[in-house]
């Protein structure tokens, strides 16, 4: 085909094929993108086993897999200007509020947020447990393996955000100790926004379904028994429905079943409703059954003397 | 009256050989039905279990949740319209045609008919029941429908709009319409996978289908096997 439509220039191949061939050797040879490291730390911070011990003689280790920093949101950002400009006489570990603190001394908004958050207010009680930007940003919970929100593997990708709060919300002792008996996670999953999140593709725009933070806010989070929450009373929790459901009003919300199974206290409408509609089904189908399974019998028996 | 049921097979009913059971319009109706329930099934149901694997393989296929719910809810009008037009038929028939359709009307004789079949399957009667036009499984699988669609069909619009709903309905009407549509769902579903795909499709004589909802004939010989009272009364 090529050959015909070249007729006597078949000499052509020999440019087109050095052309190609330059043109592979660039595509090929191109080298990953690097994160900026003007000190060299990874020089011996690169090395998986670099550790050293602490004053309490606990092995401490001191790696930063390369691998991940290269692909982290910040691999333009040097070393130095989150670790100290002399980071070897950092006195201490960095502390879940010192990360933070250090993540809002560029990230000033969403630090201010945090810091009025359920969240940031038990941070700054001393509470280890609650989370701060580390806990929701890196799949595990190292500053220096964030990515961007925007790449569909960060665990605050859309798609991802109710795991992300999952690892905390869906251990049930731990939210116990909050008071939080409300089994959030396997709920939202059994939900209308949480099927159609879990059905729906990783692309940005058929993410238009409500995950945890559409209804409690991101970064400043309130308890849902702080008034301020946009989902404590009837009024806040309509208001936000009407954010992606326009007019809808007290009612629309009260049909939310709040995180819990239907009970007689809780929806008891949807509550009865179970029970008769698993009744009728468990009833009718067992009737199904066994006619069936008599019919079968019988037709079974019937062909068998025919046979005989 | 021997007890062997198994005699010949429904398509091989010759054209004078064969009785007209069902007319143009029954016939499209059960097409229709058919292919909207299947349609509704095959979307619904991987919705219903979101978090299974073949779940959301297949809504992958079918391209998101939103082309899912969108077949979904166009299967959902087609049997709206079919039953709609069932309707506009019986009232049709009934009120301008002056005819009386008593056929499917039940009567104390199905339940009579009903225990003489569990009889006849548990071995305690020798004799198959001799049906009328429409045994007493045609009947309950007609008559659960009226309750069936009404259940999903009212359900399933308060899904669809439940915020023009609840500006007039109170607000747990939501929680509801989503339970009663899931678990009439089920109940549909088993109930024709068991009893109405057994005995049309793995009966005795009929398999893979009998096809007179289809083709509107069946043999005289099974018409006189299947529905031996209606048969004595065409004869006269």
């Amino acid at each position: 085909m090529v050959t015909r439509w070249l007729g006597d220039k078949k000499w052509l191949f020999v440019p087109a094929g050095i052309f190609l061939l330059i043109g592979l050797f660039f595509v090929l040879n191109s080298s990953p993108a690097y994160a900026l490291d003007e000190s060299n730390c990874l020089q011996c911070h690169g090395n998986a086993g670099l550790t050293k011990t602490d004053n309490v003689g606990q092995k401490v280790s001191l790696y930063v897999s390369e691998k991940s920093i290269n692909t982290a949101a910040h691999r333009y950002v040097d070393c130095t200007s989150c670790h100290s400009a002399k980071p070897h006489d950092a006195a201490a570990i960095p502390s879940k509020e010192s990360l933070a603190q250090q993540c809002g001394s560029c990230h000033q908004y969403e630090a201010k947020l945090h810091s009025q958050s359920i969240h940031g207010v038990q941070l700054a009680l001393g509470n280890n447990e609650a989370a701060t930007c580390i806990d929701c940003h890196s799949a595990d919970g190292n500053p220096h393996t964030i990515i961007r929100t925007l790449e569909y593997t960060a665990p605050t990708y859309k798609k991802n955000i109710a795991a992300t709060c999952a690892n905390c919300h869906a251990q049930e002792d731990l939210m116990a100790s909050y008071g939080i008996v409300e089994k959030v996670y396997e709920s939202y999953m059994r939900s209308f926004h949480g099927k159609a999140m879990e059905l729906g593709t990783y692309k940005a725009t058929e993410l238009d379904k409500a995950t945890c933070t559409n209804c409690h806010g991101v970064h400043d989070i309130k308890a849902v028994t702080d008034p301020g929450s946009p989902v404590a009373g009837l009024d806040n929790l309509s208001r936000t429905c009407e954010g992606c459901h326009p007019g809808a009003g007290v009612e629309f919300a009260k049909g939310f079943l709040g995180h819990k199974e239907a009970s007689p206290q809780n929806v008891p409408a949807a509550h009865y409703t179970e029970i008769i509609f698993s009744t009728l089904l468990i009833t009718v189908v067992a009737f199904g059954v066994i006619i069936m399974l008599l019919a079968a019998r019988k037709f079974i028996a019937n062909r068998w003397k025919e046979r005989a | 009256m021997t007890t062997v049921t198994r005699a010949i097979p429904a398509e091989k009913a010759r054209e004078e050989d064969s009785i007209t059971r069902f007319d143009i319009h029954q016939r499209i109706q059960h097409l229709f039905l058919l292919l909207s329930f299947v349609v509704l099934v095959f979307t619904g149901m991987p919705m219903k279990f979101a978090e299974n694997g073949v779940s959301k393989w297949w809504i992958g296929v079918l391209g998101g949740v939103e082309p899912t719910r969108l077949i979904h809810r166009g299967a959902a009008w087609v049997m709206i319209v079919t039953c709609v037009y069932h309707v506009a038929y019986l009232v049709y028939n009934i009120v301008v045609q002056k005819k009386s359709l008593t056929a499917m009307v039940p009567s104390k004789r199905d339940f009579i008919l009903f225990i003489q079949e569990i009889g006849y399957f548990t071995g305690l009667r020798k004799e198959k029941p001799r049906f009328g036009r429409y045994n007493w499984r045609e009947k309950f699988d007609y008559w659960a429908m009226f309750w069936g669609i009404p259940v999903m069909v009212l359900s399933g619009l308060v899904m669809m709009f439940p915020v023009f709903v609840t500006n007039f309905l109170p607000g747990w009407v939501v929680p509801v319409a989503l339970i009663a549509h899931s678990d009439e769902a089920m109940l549909a579903l088993t109930w024709i996978v068991i009893v109405h795909v057994f005995f049309n499709h793995f009966g005795p004589g009929v398999f893979p289908m009998n096809p007179s909802i289809f083709t509107g004939k069946l043999s005289r010989e099974r018409y006189m096997i299947d529905h031996a009272a209606e048969y004595e009364k065409l004869k006269g």
